[in-house]
């Protein structure tokens, strides 16, 4: 990255985000001017940043139909009032926890997708999580995850071991199969342990030299990628690593995925798809309506992605976040003030190359006879349609059907998450 | 063919010390140089049928005769276990029985349903104690997963252990979903542990009638359209085909087998009514004749006739079993396990034909294959890299490290990439090499091979005195060389530790720098 661009992010940026201009503006305007870099530079390669919001979230409360009246009066304890609602298009809006988004959206950066879902109706959170990451709903067998699957299928020369990264303790199944990823569960401690630098440098080279000298095959290859990764990050310098933009990423596991997400990113270590849990969204039991648990899950995450936005300044061009979540939940409140599992949910897409402030995908309507078995909100998008999109369109892939065997994927149907 | 039968006479004849893997060789490759020393014979049967050797092993085996060693090793009751079985009693989940697990089951329900009622409004920050039997529950998977590597790395019944892994993975389950929590343990025991080495018929029948694989795979609500358990008008709402489906492909026939979809559909109807009594009532599998679907079906070409009930599926179970596609599909697995990623035909042939002739017992397919040529032939030597399962147990084994009653080990084990009983789909852990070596698994095999070897390895003591004392370099790397790496150790390799040793004035801390580089290294990381 030159330095001049990052001058001008780090002043203009600060300074118009003071006066309520979010920086992802100011990089829309930056773009305008701005000259790529040369080709051999891994800078700028697009990226999709997917988080997983397991337990499967209440897609009502989180993008709110407020101008429906059967949301209220199958909610009475839960509905977030009116008042409350960040509104998006009069109809839609925002659940307050989120409402650090909303210049994304007023940026045209953020679109939302309502009525998304699986073809498969189980309402296990263990099934349908299997199938929104292998990419197969219905079929078990399946042994890798669509994310792997588009690595295999669109390999390119100049990948890297950070081309897919999964941050956590373990590789998620999205992300198992043949073609590299990594899990990295802490950036700093990613390469040879060891109690001090020199020792760590010392260990690094002798492994390296093992290695080089009496591997062969996959082993001599994949430890190649290990200290070339290991040498792209000590450049990188994570534990230096400050956000710039004065991003503000929250506490928890979700902000510490961010803000090393946008490290990564900034790093130009060749970095394409990025992956990260976001947990706690099983809400039987006392959901909370403008307040409570659902909104603290919510600001957390609003939180977490206004800060990476924030902190990546211009280099959101290239990054686009989508947010899924195994299924939705009930349109009715049940005994307990909370909901019950249901079918379709709601998901956020949001970056530079979204085609953002507007609400994506068709409404069925909440009315009993409008929804799936009488309670849940019907899928009126098979989440392929939107994956199949941001691979197709934000990656680049070719090769959709193999990604998605037993899909015909149509650029018809895709929804329209992506800029032309 | 010919060559073969005189083979076999001549291994069985063979009296020790001879080598059954001389004769092998000699008789395939005339090439004298093509032979295998017995040490090396030795050594690659304890990487392909154990978890590696433990020092100065396969001196041992090597002068007992290989063939003999491999011969007792199929005959698992006749060794001696004394000292796993002393480390066994310190498991608790060893003296629960199905009833016990399915009292725990039903606490924890009963907990979980509490809470949700209680007025504390934010499950996610209750902090209130749990009874002891819900904390107990929570640790089960750890003391399972942790008694599996415990096994591994201690039991004489080497090749035992091996099957049971492989069975694991061959009839999978996952332990965190819902009641799986709690029905794994029994599953582990009693379906696969006590038929690992027997008939497949019965291994298959005992894995069909598991609460485990019947919650796994949902046949438990598997059930005949319109039907409903007696004095209820809700429940289940039809067949559902996930365990039919991954009996055919995965289990027995594979998935070009030759079976369609409507055999899968009756192979579905076939299992309807095959459930799990409720956990108060002990959780053991129930057949609910209410529930089962007494029309014809016809699978394979075999017509099923209407009118019958469980009796149907024990059928149908051993029609399968003797299946040819499923000898095929269960003898080239095997063969993916002990001899190549990509298993040579001869190996799958031989395998297949021990398997008609036994009428599918176990151990005389695995004896087919070990006494087979591709076995034994040069190329297929450390031609498979080790899973992280068997890069953990061969590492502890090779520097005599006792593993310890703590679920730490297999933490060790997980964080490579491989947490027990948690595979999510009913494939099971892959055998190919290219799921487990990628760069992210290297260097974290690196990092536990220097934690063990400095003795820092969190559930394991090491004594590396046991190993070599503290010696000059050269020494060092010999004994390396020969207890580690069974005397495969490159010149690179040699030259790297010398180097590395050289600058190190504490010979402790030299030796352990020696031994982690020996297990992180390459050399090591094959089998």
């Amino acid at each position: 990255m030159s330095i001049s661009r990052r001058v001008f992010v780090k002043s203009g940026g600060l300074a118009l985000f003071s006066f309520g201009l979010d920086p992802l503006f100011l990089a829309r305007a930056a773009f305008t001017s701005y000259k790529p870099l040369p080709p051999s530079a891994a800078c700028c390669r697009p990226v999709l940043v997917c988080l997983f919001q397991r337990g499967a979230v209440d897609g009502l409360n989180m993008i709110v139909p407020h101008g429906d009246p059967i949301y209220y009066r199958e909610r009475p304890r839960i509905a977030v009032p009116e008042k409350d609602v960040v509104d998006l298009d009069g109809y839609f809006g925002l659940h307050p926890g989120l409402a650090a988004l909303k210049p994304l959206w007023d940026a045209k950066s953020l679109a939302a997708i309502h009525a998304i879902g699986s073809p498969d109706a189980t309402r296990s959170h263990f099934d349908a999580q299997d199938y929104m990451e292998s990419g197969t709903p219905g079929v078990k067998a399946t042994g890798d995850g669509w994310l792997n699957r588009f690595c295999q299928h669109d390999r390119e020369h100049q990948d890297t071991p950070f081309r897919a990264v999964a941050f956590g303790p373990q590789l998620p199944r999205i992300l198992a199969g043949t073609a590299p990823s990594l899990a990295i569960d802490d950036l700093q401690a990613f390469g040879l342990r060891a109690p001090q630098p020199a020792a760590r440098d010392r260990l690094t080279r002798a492994f390296e030299d093992l290695y080089a000298g009496s591997a062969t095959g996959l082993l001599s290859t994949s430890a190649q990628e290990a200290f070339e990764a290991v040498q792209l990050l000590k450049h990188v310098d994570p534990a230096q690593y400050r956000p710039e933009n004065g991003a503000d990423y929250p506490r928890g596991k979700l902000g510490k995925a961010m803000f090393e997400i946008a490290q990564l990113i900034k790093a130009d270590v060749g970095l394409q798809v990025a992956f990260a849990d976001v947990t706690g969204w099983d809400t039987h039991v006392n959901q909370g309506a403008s307040e409570g648990q659902l909104a603290a899950r919510l600001r957390d995450l609003g939180q977490g992605l206004a800060a990476f936005t924030v902190d990546l300044g211009e280099r959101m061009r290239d990054v686009v976040v989508l947010t899924m979540s195994e299924f939705g939940r009930t349109v009715r409140e049940n005994g307990n003030s909370g909901t019950d599992h249901g079918h379709a949910t709601a998901m956020l897409v949001l970056g530079g190359p979204v085609n953002g402030g507007r609400m994506l995908g068709r409404w069925p309507g909440l009315e009993p006879a409008q929804r799936f078995e009488g309670r849940d909100v019907a899928v009126t998008t098979d989440f392929r349609d939107l994956f199949a999109e941001l691979l197709a369109r934000h990656l680049g892939a070719r090769e959709l059907s193999a990604i998605f065997p037993g899909f015909t994927p149509d650029a018809a149907r895709f929804p329209g998450a992506i800029r032309a | 063919m010919k060559t073969r039968i005189v083979w076999l006479v001549a291994v069985l004849n063979a009296s020790p010390p001879m080598v059954g893997a001389q004769h092998a060789a000699t008789l395939q490759r005339p090439t004298p140089d093509a032979a295998l020393s017995p040490h090396d014979s030795a050594f690659h049967a304890l990487n392909r049928l154990a978890y590696g050797p433990r020092p100065g092993e396969a001196q041992g085996v090597a002068a007992g005769g290989v063939m003999r060693w491999i011969e007792r090793q199929l005959s698992p009751d006749g060794i001696d276990d004394a000292r796993l079985a002393r480390r066994e009693h310190q498991f608790q989940i060893l003296d629960d029985d199905r009833g016990d697990l399915a009292a725990m089951y039903a606490a924890v329900q009963r907990e979980r349903r509490q809470r949700k009622l209680a007025d504390a409004p934010d499950t996610l920050t209750d902090t209130r104690e749990d009874t002891p039997m819900v904390q107990r529950g929570r640790r089960l998977a750890g003391e399972c997963a942790d008694l599996a590597v415990l096994r591994a790395a201690l039991s004489e019944r080497q090749l035992y252990e091996v099957m049971v892994d492989f069975w694991t993975n061959h009839f999978n389950i996952y332990f965190a979903k819902g009641a799986d929590r709690f029905l794994t343990p029994d599953y582990i025991e009693h379906a696969i542990r006590l038929n690992a080495m027997g008939k497949f018929a019965d291994l298959l029948i005992a894995t069909a009638k598991s609460p485990a694989m019947l919650f796994y795979l949902d046949n438990w609500e598997s059930v005949a359209p319109g039907t409903s358990p007696p004095g209820r008008n809700r429940g289940p709402k039809g067949i559902n085909e996930n365990y039919a489906r991954e009996l055919l492909e995965l289990h027995t026939l594979g998935v070009d087998g030759g079976y369609s979809q409507q055999d899968v559909i009756d192979v579905a109807r076939i299992f309807t009514g095959w459930g799990i009594a409720r956990p108060q009532q002990g959780g053991d599998f129930e057949f609910h004749d209410w529930a089962h679907d007494r029309g014809e079906k016809h699978v394979l070409g075999v017509r099923f006739q209407a009118g019958h009930g469980m009796d149907e599926g024990i059928r149908l179970l051993r029609l399968l079993a003797s299946h040819p596609a499923t000898m095929h599909h269960v003898s080239r697995s095997l063969c993916q396990r002990f001899v190549n990623d990509d298993p040579p035909d001869g190996c799958v042939d031989d395998a297949v034909a021990a398997w008609k002739r036994s009428n599918g017992d176990i151990r005389e397919v695995l004896r087919a294959i070990f006494r087979g040529p591709d076995f034994w032939a040069p190329g297929n030597l450390r031609a498979k890299v080790k899973t992280p399962l068997e890069f953990v147990v061969s590492a502890v084994r090779a520097v005599a490290a006792e593993p310890d009653t703590s679920p730490r080990l297999a933490g060790v084990v997980a964080r490579l990439g491989e947490p027990l009983y948690l595979h999510v789909a009913p494939d099971g852990y892959a055998e190919k090499e290219d799921a487990w070596v990628n760069s992210g698994a290297l260097l974290d095999r690196m990092n536990a091979a220097v934690s063990l070897a400095a003795g820092r390895l969190p559930g394991v003591t090491v004594d590396l005195d046991s190993l070599v004392a503290p010696a000059g370099a050269g020494q060092l790397i010999d004994a390396i060389n020969e207890k580690i790496l069974g005397g495969m150790m490159s010149e690179n390799t040699r030259d790297v530790i010398r180097r590395q040793v050289s600058g190190i004035g504490d010979p402790l801390q030299a030796r352990a720098l020696a031994v982690g580089l020996a297990i992180g290294g390459p050399e090591f990381q094959r089998q």
